[in-house]
């Protein structure tokens, strides 16, 4: 009997948390009507169940500063700011429910950042986050007491996330949305359909939408083209290569390739024909000095190069 | 009094369940969350009208979480209307007999909770928080925590049975109410 009680409590409790999802497909609608019919002793448990989970009594418990700062001490956390502390404890209900009645805008910070081609910039977020911006980059930041929101809408950025428990930190790079606790990682937004996303250091999760979803641990990257996906290995070092004025490719395009160095270069590089963009490349560039890079890339292919005032054009 | 509500006929059943069945249910969930007897006959009797009306003109996907969910804002709003038209005679009869609903939202039921949340696995209290005060899916959930759904849906199953147990354990007696 007690044992039957225990797994009748256990299907109960399963079937909250599903019966209070915002869409319910049929067959579980179905489903539901089924069990708790069957029974009466699953309505008794059900009942009960759902009292307490909705009860005033449990929201007030969890939303306790104590659960939420660690009381136990085992946590790996990042320091994060006092206030923030006291926040997401009791005060997140209420701080949810003045959102509801349009205070919010006085705690969810909203900021947009941009980097000229030729210029990279480091931001300190507010939460102790750093993001490094490599050049023709723009980023919008939303941190609000409850979650921490970046979107990449041009460029290239480098990510070093400050961990916290509670809240997490996500990057919406337009077809690819990565979420991590505390992490660093890079993610490139390469043209209309590429993303690359390498990560240096803890595991981030990368959603492309359509139920297409990768974790990576630290070392490993994704290269998402559209319908194509390319895993990427031996990501290596700290942080990406660009950080300290390094472009490193690994069988690039040479468009890719041209394009993330005018990122950084003030002086960009054209190529006389579009046919050209499609040449692999394979080695580490020094970003501060375009012209020795385009003597290496026009030697392996035997192009030519050269200064036509305001940038350089390669050519056959 | 509902004992002399005619049933509607088998024919008008909604989604293969007669209206006797969903009835007895509902009268039992009411129950089951504490309701006094009187409003659970009151209840009942305004979620049928209500589910019978809307079985008519659209497809209920599940009759008895609608017919809960009815039951349970109908409930909100009797007490509110209770409270507002007889507050000291409420309170007088309240304090008599407690209902569960104000058992659980109870000081000591928040100290009971908070006990049993701080024994808890620290992971399963963060979900049980971005669940329950949040109402982040169990997806989204997992994704940050980097687990399945699947894995989320245990923790806050266990986590519910835990705090069952907890108030058990304090002579808070579930069970006892019918």
């Amino acid at each position: 009997m007690g044992q039957d009680m225990h797994s009748i409590d256990w299907q109960a409790a399963q079937w909250i948390d599903r019966m209070s999802r915002p869409v319910l497909d049929s067959e579980t609608a179905a489903a539901f009507d089924r069990w708790i019919l069957t029974d009466p002793r699953h309505v008794d448990s059900y009942a009960r169940l759902s009292a307490i989970w909705q009860s005033k009594g449990l929201e007030a418990a969890l939303a306790e500063p104590a659960h939420l700062s660690n009381a136990n001490n085992d946590d790996d956390a990042a320091p994060s700011p006092g206030w923030w502390r006291l926040a997401r404890g009791g005060a997140v209900a209420s701080l949810l429910a003045l959102a509801c009645v349009g205070g919010a805008q006085l705690l969810v910070s909203d900021a947009s950042y941009a980097t000229a081609r030729g210029g990279t910039r480091v931001v300190a977020l507010a939460d102790g986050s750093t993001v490094r911006m490599n050049g023709d980059t723009r980023i919008t930041v939303r941190i609000a007491p409850w979650s921490r929101h970046v979107t990449l809408e041009r460029g290239e950025a480098f990510f070093d996330v400050a961990h916290e428990r509670l809240r997490g930190f996500s990057v919406d790079a337009g077809g690819a949305s990565v979420s991590v606790l505390g992490t660093a990682f890079d993610i490139d937004r390469i043209d209309r359909d590429t993303r690359i996303i390498q990560v240096y250091r803890g595991l981030v999760s990368v959603d492309a939408g359509t139920g297409r979803q990768w974790q990576l641990p630290a070392g490993s990257g994704l290269e998402l083209s559209g319908e194509h996906v390319r895993s990427l290995k031996g990501v290596a070092g700290a942080h990406p290569g660009w950080t300290d004025g390094w472009l490193e490719a690994n069988d690039m395009p040479m468009l890719q390739l041209v394009e993330r160095l005018n990122r950084t270069a003030a002086h960009p590089v054209r190529l006389a024909d579009p046919a050209l963009g499609d040449l692999l490349v394979t080695g580490r560039f020094q970003t501060n000095d375009p012209k020795n890079m385009l003597e290496a890339i026009t030697a392996i292919h035997d192009l030519r190069w050269h200064d036509v005032g305001d940038h350089y054009v390669v050519e056959r | 009094m509902l004992s002399s509500i005619k049933a509607p006929s088998p024919e008008d059943a909604a989604n293969g369940y007669s209206w006797d069945t969903i009835q007895s249910a509902l009268k039992r969930y009411l129950r089951g969350r504490g309701a006094r007897p009187d409003v659970v006959d009151d209840v009942t009797q305004e979620t049928l009208a209500r589910l019978v009306e809307l079985a008519r003109t659209q497809q209920i996907g599940s009759i008895v979480s609608l017919a809960f969910r009815i039951a349970d804002n109908l409930v909100i709003d009797m007490h509110r209307r209770e409270s507002r038209l007889e507050p000291e005679i409420e309170d007088d009869i309240r304090s008599e007999e407690p209902s569960l609903n104000r058992v659980l939202d109870s000081r000591r039921a928040m100290d009971i909770f908070n006990r049993c949340l701080r024994k808890m696995p620290r992971l399963r209290r963060e979900v049980l928080i971005r669940r329950r005060i949040n109402q982040e899916s169990c997806r989204a959930i997992g994704d940050d925590l980097a687990m399945s759904a699947k894995a989320v849906e245990k923790h806050i199953t266990r986590g519910m049975i835990d705090l069952r147990r907890a108030l058990e354990q304090a002579g808070i007696d579930l069970a006892g109410q019918d």
